[in-house]
């Protein structure tokens, strides 16, 4: 069931009651739950939070906390599965679903009042109620009519009946063919705070990491991130006309700015930077031999001095600085680079470097799947690390470990593609992370995985295909996630379906426990046999 | 030289001005021995006075000393009453033994009366509201926030909060809850709060 008025329907509701919130490992989801949190405590809404990395995890966070709880939210988790079937809840339990994984399960829209869809995305094309379900009780009536009518009559319901469910299989096909991704769920959460005007810096801070998220990702194609980033600009615009000038130096400001496309450019020398950025390297083929010559040439041509972009990016000379953004534009349609400069979000902070969005995304992303804290305490430290006022030690910590996966992410492109590591398997090409390199501890998890599958998808000769990858997990499984051709303009990705069916074909004990369902878990000897089955089912 | 004794007993109570020292049962004897003594000679004296003006003055010294005796002994009775007072507000109607041993039998049973009458008069706030009571001992300041925000670092298990919902408090779970709930576990060290 989707909610009209989200202030009414869904926060009214909730003031008062006690509240259990569960939320997935990924950047926009820290943010929206950051924005909730805030708004729980203006309000003094007691609630519960617990990370959730999966499906599976999502059953036992529920089971051992769902005593006395009458109000779930669950944030970009449990929209994609059938939530009553999987968590057997009390028949006066409500969840609340802000998920942008799509296509929503079928039975999530269509429930009573128990499964409440926060945000409609026009997007989808949701199948009617009529075209799916069907009352059962007519088929009955077939055997109470007798005589001659009776049995042409019976033979016509059939033939409607075989109809409609051949007419049912197309439309379910259709609809969940491609997973893909819907509006953010920060921005729907940044829509709450607005209506309930709880609308503070770092609420917008948030949904603006949270939009960054998406467009550096590409969950979404270049279009839909600016329409769903609109309503932020707007907030943002009307919070700096309210804001007096000589507040800019004592509280914390989101402003919009052209920015340079390269993350932790400012937390990093410039060369580093340019080597480790993951939408200009790749085309400049730094794995060839001729790649640091090419990126010599292009600092050259931006009339930057080698000495200097090697420098910290704070040591640099402040001229040099300052002509960054001109430097980049020019110089890179000589070397067929896309636009590496776009209007995108900074934290303003008193008598601080100010924070851009893409920067707090690579960190959160660093965080939550980093080399040796557990997930659940990253989160923690995620969280802490969208705070605007006071010294982020953990946003530092978070800069750091980036750097490190980013490194990590450039060396195993850069060895598979030198070492000819991509192979080819029909329709798509894959490669896989060996377990024991020094690059699979960094790059264990889902997200820095997909990053560097774009990557070699990117850097990969010829024209683009489907990739695959795949990384050890834990001692005897290994992670295998899909990246679709063109990416960065189609991020629909067909993997989700193909994935179940070749695991029911090829008999492989495949896990689809992540929430993402292009990501799977199997175990290392079976990996063979699936990619077999997958590419006779794609062929 | 009258009077000395008790000074002592005054020097001994202002040197700790916060807290109780323990009742020095001995002093006070000696000086309620130094007043019977002073009462009996004033007794003889005074119905010797009636026909001998001479002895007037000793008299009157002797009951000065007398009145300043009492007067001193009670400062340092009542002063003993409002620390045990402040003691009841810190420690809750249940002293430490360490505490109960400063304190004389009688004090002792001074301080369980009060206590009964302060535990009567809190259960009978907001009894037409329906409340049971209000623990006015709780916070003695005006609290930041009715609710805090914590992080559970071990697994505790279940808490039943004090409206009947229960809790289950596992490692790594964040949970908003009210202040006066979370305190005694914070102290032991089972959540901890983030700010």
């Amino acid at each position: 069931m989707f909610i009209e008025d989200i202030r009414n329907d869904f926060y009214n509701v909730l003031l008062g009651n006690r509240v259990l919130l569960l939320v997935h490992y990924d950047v926009d989801a820290v943010c929206a739950c950051k924005i909730l949190q805030d708004l729980f405590k203006c309000d003094n809404i007691s609630y519960t939070l617990v990370p959730v990395g999966g499906i599976s995890d999502l059953k036992t966070a529920y089971d051992e906390n769902n005593e006395e709880i009458k109000y779930v939210v669950l944030v970009n988790c449990g929209g994609t599965v059938d939530l009553v079937d999987i968590l057997q809840p009390e028949e006066d339990v409500v969840f609340f679903v802000l998920d942008s994984h799509k296509p929503t399960d079928i039975c999530n829209v269509y429930s009573d009042g128990q499964v409440r869809l926060i945000y409609k995305d026009d997007e989808e094309n949701i199948p009617n109620f009529d075209d799916i379900f069907r009352d059962d009780e007519e088929d009955e009536a077939e055997f109470e009519s007798e005589g001659r009518e009776g049995i042409e009559a019976v033979v016509e319901r059939r033939r409607t009946r075989k109809a409609w469910e051949e007419r049912r299989h197309t439309l379910m096909f259709n609809y969940t063919q491609f997973s893909y991704y819907g509006k953010p769920s920060a921005c729907v959460a940044l829509e709450i705070a607005a209506r309930a005007s709880r609308c503070t810096a770092a609420t917008l801070w948030s949904a603006a990491v949270a939009a960054a998220a998406h467009e550096a990702l590409h969950y979404r194609s270049p279009a839909r991130c600016l329409l769903d980033a609109e309503p932020l600009h707007r907030y943002v615009a009307a919070a700096q006309r309210h804001a007096a000038d000589d507040d800019a130096h004592r509280v914390a400001r989101v402003i919009v700015e052209k920015d340079a496309w390269l993350p932790l450019y400012r937390w990093w020398s410039l060369e580093a930077a340019l080597s480790h950025a993951g939408a200009l390297a790749p085309h400049l083929r730094l794995h060839a031999r001729s790649g640091a010559v090419r990126l010599r040439q292009l600092l050259a041509d931006m009339g930057f001095p080698l000495q200097q972009a090697r420098q910290a990016y704070r040591s640099m000379d402040v001229e040099l600085r300052r002509s960054l953004l001109t430097a980049l534009e020019s110089a890179a349609p000589k070397h067929k680079l896309p636009v590496p400069t776009r209007a995108t979000f900074l934290l303003q902070r008193p008598h601080a470097l100010p924070v851009a969005a893409l920067d707090t995304v690579y960190a959160i992303m660093a965080l939550i799947e980093h080399e040796t804290i557990p997930s659940a305490e990253g989160f923690q430290h995620a969280l802490a690390a969208l705070q605007v006022t006071g010294e982020n030690e953990a946003l530092k910590q978070g800069m750091a470990a980036a750097r490190r996966a980013l490194e990590a992410v450039a060396r195993l492109a850069n060895s598979i593609l030198s070492s000819r590591g991509l192979m080819l398997a029909g329709p798509f090409n894959y490669f896989i992370v060996q377990e024991g390199s020094p690059e699979a501890g960094s790059l264990r998890g889902p997200l820095w995985l997909r990053e560097a599958a774009r990557w070699v998808s990117r850097a990969a000769p010829g024209a683009p295909r489907a990739l695959l990858a795949s990384a050890p997990h834990a001692a005897t499984n290994c992670l295998l996630l899909g990246l679709p051709p063109r990416f960065d303009h189609e991020p629909r990705n067909l993997f989700g379906a193909a994935f179940e069916q070749a695991a029911t074909k090829s008999g492989a004990s495949v896990s689809l426990d992540h929430v993402d369902s292009s990501i799977i878990t199997l175990p290392v000897t079976q990996r063979a046999q699936f990619l077999d089955a997958l590419t006779a089912l794609l062929a | 030289m009258f009077g000395e004794k008790v000074i002592e007993l005054l020097k001994e109570a202002e040197r700790n001005r916060e807290t109780i020292d323990l009742y020095n049962d001995e002093k006070i004897r000696q000086i309620i021995q130094e007043m019977h003594v002073l009462f009996k000679m004033n007794m003889s004296d005074a119905n010797a006075t009636t026909e001998n003006k001479t002895l007037w003055t000793t008299v009157q010294v002797r009951h000065s000393a007398l009145e300043r005796n009492k007067r001193c002994l009670l400062a340092y009775l009542y002063n003993r009453m409002i620390k045990i007072k402040t003691l009841r507000w810190e420690f809750g109607s249940v002293l430490p033994p360490d505490v109960r041993e400063l304190l004389s039998d009688s004090e002792y049973d001074w301080f369980s009366k009060y206590s009964t009458n302060l535990a009567t008069y809190m259960r009978s706030l907001g009894e037409d509201i329906g409340y049971s009571g209000i623990d006015l001992t709780e916070n003695l300041r005006p609290p930041k926030s009715l609710y805090i925000e914590v992080l559970c670092i071990t697994d505790y298990g279940k808490l039943e909060l004090e409206d009947g919902d229960v809790i289950t408090l596992k490692k790594n779970s964040r949970h908003f809850l009210p202040t006066s709930e979370c305190q005694t576990l914070i102290r032991q060290g089972v959540l901890k709060q983030i700010i």
